[in-house]
């Protein structure tokens, strides 16, 4: 049992380092900073600029905490579809499925190092907004905002591991994750008061990942306590767990469908 | 060698009219191009509707030209870009390097498709707007617009060739690609005036023919500019388009010579 | 006017090894070569992969440049006069890349019709009857990536006859295909060479080179070993034969023995399922026999043939592939 245990957190984290390499393979120091810095900076800075040429300077804070949050989503989207679906590019999956191992450490660890890699990216966002836009943190408690962090990121990883099984349907992962990063920067309320979207949009930004992590960040970093925002961040994280498993479900019967059509290669 | 000019010139449009028409059957229904010209200027221009809904006035025509000058910004930097990297992919850059027609001319064919098929997406967030939204839309000044967007095209098809050779040189520069989408939009004014930005900032919109073409777009569109600057904009955009093609050939020279020396045409 | 002229041509490749120390090493591909073509020869360059046969195609179809010496088509530089030279050519590289895959054939033709300036009028019948020429006529409306790759060939040849070039470079035309897919591409050059076309051609198959070819130059490790008719070349053996032994489990010291031994030509092993054919070329013919047996001593020994020399057996010879 503990042996067996022992085997599956090694896989895990066997699985995680390897997506991790997988992903940057191509990169070099450049392709690192445009991607992982450039980039992320300038979505910021666009939306926010945007935002307060919509509602003024002094709601700069509100965009540039709901930006920055949403670069969980960078990580938790386009890094663990890619690390899911990428095994079906280089044709590994066949390999993988006719393991022995656990599934859902092999699954789940594919997600474990992009949180951590989510989790820098909203810092780093987070320290853009301080240095060059000069968001206000003197009534945050850091330990409480590390931990809406740490919740939102994981739940938007979840996520990304049922678009990565959901990659495994398609041809275009590329394509799937374009179109969903951009709509939740819609539907996650980061450049949005979401009241003012109509009621089916609500509810879709509701039942998404994401939303309660802004509107927590956004709490905590005004000065709330904890206990405020302690059910949002309890959903939050159910959701998450909910993502996990389906994804879970839709990566298992996907195996077994491949196994019994033979698709593996030619979906 | 004056006289045969006009012979080359019907050739050469000839081979730009086949090559649009040749990629715009291959890129179609490609994947990736739906979104770059149509889903993520639709996305964008969604989000900007309800942001800026309390601007009143032009905002919605500002709107729809903003992002679909997105659009036009990432299919540049992403599709006309890699127009001869994916060339170089697809093994067919060398028999194109060994035809008799200059490759400059089938990379002008090949990005006037990628230009023109991204002004779809304005078109599209135009329809969508005015239909879905029903929001009553209008061009103030028709006429200044129609030749500002044709002069647009022609910057852009300029531009796209500066920025493919450029890819193609120096694969460094390539790597910085995913670097290069955003910060075009903040510089150029696509969705929001370049005054709210710092102000050393604003020399670097001024070298930015996208910037020309929004100030030409959005001015015209909304009936906010005098013939003077908008026609300002148009020398400045055709004044670059110049620029690029004659930098174009010369670097053209280099990186053709270059590829037959280090022998990089193909793939190994 | 030679149609191809060579001249102590030389190509280096300095590919860059490593990200982080980086290392240049230096590959001769093409090592002081010179040639020339006729007008209307099928001119053949033979050697085994590697040898720097598609190098020298590339530099003369103008897109590679040579690291020293020079060639003329039809009298012009393929470096300083390249302008010239690509109207008057067309060519094929091998393989099955180089098309617009999700274009049809006949819109991949139409499209390098129009960058080769040919007149849209006379492409008009030009195309069909291309595809016509290559087999296609059937498939050209389908797309290339529903092609089988004998076909994405001929439709390669198809594209290089557009213009209807004088002078034609075919580099590996039928490599890759299934016998009958080879068989038609060497149709087609075949018709080729009755329309008086100029045609180079390269191969690592003797027996297409010997079919088809007029003069062939065997070239290996950058070098032309031998340059003549396929009959001359087959002089080079012609005191020879061959003497075929099928052996069960060759050791390496049995072959290295009988390579030491002065007798022994040249010696090839051809590996067929379990068994080894050991091709000996020797003097001495159906004498030998004895002390091939002599040294093969306590291995299981098959089927024993003496045989005349073909091209094979010639080229075997001039790339001295002993004991490979």
């Amino acid at each position: 049992m503990f042996h067996s245990l022992l085997l599956n957190i090694r896989l895990f984290f066997r699985g995680a380092v390897l997506s991790y390499i997988a992903l940057f393979r191509w990169f070099t120091p450049p392709a690192y900073l445009a991607s992982k810095v450039i980039a992320p900076l300038s979505y910021m800075l666009f939306f926010v600029v945007l935002g307060t040429f919509a509602t003024g300077k002094e709601s700069a804070s509100f965009y540039i905490i709901g930006n920055s949050v949403q670069m969980a989503a960078m990580s938790g989207i386009y890094g663990v579809t890619m690390s899911i679906g990428g095994d079906r590019w280089d044709g590994t999956l066949p390999y993988l499925f006719a393991t022995p191992a656990n599934r859902l450490a092999l699954f789940v660890g594919r997600a474990a190092i992009h949180v951590l890699d989510g989790i820098l990216g909203v810092f780093l966002g987070l320290f853009w907004g301080i240095t060059l836009l000069g968001l206000d943190v003197s009534k945050t408690d850091p330990l409480v905002l590390s931990v809406v962090i740490l919740i939102t990121t994981f739940s938007t990883s979840g996520f990304g591991l049922l678009l990565g099984a959901l990659s495994l349907l398609t041809r275009n992962i590329m394509f799937v994750n374009n179109t969903v990063f951009f709509l939740l920067l819609i539907f996650s309320g980061a450049n949005l008061n979401l009241s003012l979207l109509p009621e089916w949009m609500q509810t879709i930004s509701w039942s998404l990942p994401l939303t309660r992590g802004i509107a927590s960040a956004r709490k905590i970093i005004s000065g709330s306590a904890f206990i405020e925002i302690a059910p949002l961040m309890g959903t939050e994280f159910l959701i998450g767990v909910l993502y996990i498993l389906l994804g879970f479900l839709l990566f298992r019967w996907f195996e077994f469908k491949a196994k019994r059509k033979g698709t593996l290669e030619v979906m | 060698m004056a006289s045969i000019r006009p012979f080359y010139l019907t050739k050469y449009l000839r081979v730009i009219a086949s090559t649009f028409e040749m990629t715009f059957r291959q890129t179609v229904k490609d994947a990736f191009i739906l979104f770059a010209v149509l889903f993520q200027p639709l996305i964008i221009a969604m989000l900007a509707l309800w942001m800026l809904k309390d601007k009143g006035g032009q905002y919605i025509i500002f709107v729809v030209i903003g992002s679909g000058m997105t659009g036009l910004w990432s299919s540049l930097l992403f599709i006309s870009g890699n127009g001869i990297t994916v060339e170089r992919w697809m093994g067919t850059l060398e028999s194109l390097v060994a035809a008799p027609t200059p490759i400059q001319v089938v990379v002008i064919g090949k990005n006037l498709a990628n230009v023109l098929q991204s002004l779809g997406s304005m078109v599209v967030s135009y329809i969508l707007v005015s239909f879905i939204f029903g929001y009553p839309l209008s061009i103030a000044q028709p006429w200044l617009f129609l030749i500002s967007l044709i002069i647009t095209v022609v910057s852009f098809v300029c531009f796209g060739i500066i920025i493919a050779s450029l890819f193609i040189l120096n694969p460094d520069v390539q790597r910085w690609q995913n670097g290069l989408e955003f910060p075009v939009y903040i510089l150029c004014g696509f969705l929001f005036p370049i005054a709210l930005l710092p102000g050393w900032t604003t020399p670097l919109s001024y070298l930015l023919t996208p910037y020309w073409a929004a100030l030409a777009l959005h001015a015209s569109a909304q009936g906010t500019g005098t013939i003077a600057n908008i026609s300002f904009a148009w020398g400045v955009m055709l004044g670059y388009s110049i620029l690029y093609l004659f930098l174009s050939k010369r670097l053209f020279r280099v990186i053709l010579k270059k590829a037959r020396v280090d022998a990089t045409l193909s793939m190994h | 006017m030679n149609a191809i002229e060579v001249d102590n041509l030389r190509r280096i490749y300095r590919p860059v090894m490593g990200i982080f120390r980086r290392k240049v090493k230096e590959i001769v591909a093409v090592d002081d070569i010179s040639f020339y073509v006729k007008p209307g020869e099928l001119f053949g360059i033979l050697g085994p992969n590697g040898a720097g046969k598609t190098t020298t195609v590339k530099i003369l179809v103008t897109i590679l440049i040579p690291t020293s010496g020079s060639a003329r088509i039809q009298g012009f530089d393929v470096v300083r006069e390249a302008e010239k030279v690509r109207p008057r050519i067309g060519f094929i590289l091998g393989g099955e890349r180089g098309l617009y895959w999700r274009l049809s054939g006949v819109d991949n033709l139409r499209y390098f019709a129009s960058l080769y300036h040919v007149d849209p009028g006379i492409s008009k019948s030009r195309i069909p009857y291309l595809m016509e020429l290559v087999g296609l006529e059937d498939r050209g409306k389908e797309k290339v990536e529903g092609y089988s790759r004998g076909m994405k060939q001929r439709l390669h040849i198809a594209r290089a006859l557009l213009h209807d070039p004088d002078i034609l470079f075919l580099d590996e035309p039928s490599i890759g295909l299934d016998p009958i897919g080879a068989r038609e591409v060497r149709e087609v050059v075949r018709n080729l060479q009755a329309e008086k076309k100029t045609i180079l051609l390269t191969t690592h198959y003797m027996f297409e080179a010997d079919a088809l070819c007029q003069r062939i130059a065997v070239i290996n490790h950058g070098k032309i070993v031998a340059l003549d008719t396929p009959e001359a070349l087959k002089e080079v053996v012609k005191d020879l034969h061959i003497i075929e032994v099928e052996v069960f489990g060759i050791p390496s010291e049995v072959i290295e023995r009988l390579q030491a031994k002065g007798f022994i030509e040249n010696l090839a092993v051809e590996n067929v399922e379990q068994r080894q054919v050991l091709l000996i070329q020797t003097a001495r013919g159906s004498e030998a026999v004895p002390d091939i047996l002599a040294i093969l001593n306590g291995l299981r020994v098959g089927k024993i043939s003496v045989r005349e020399p073909t091209l094979e057996d010639a080229y075997v010879r001039l790339v001295g592939n002993k004991g490979e």
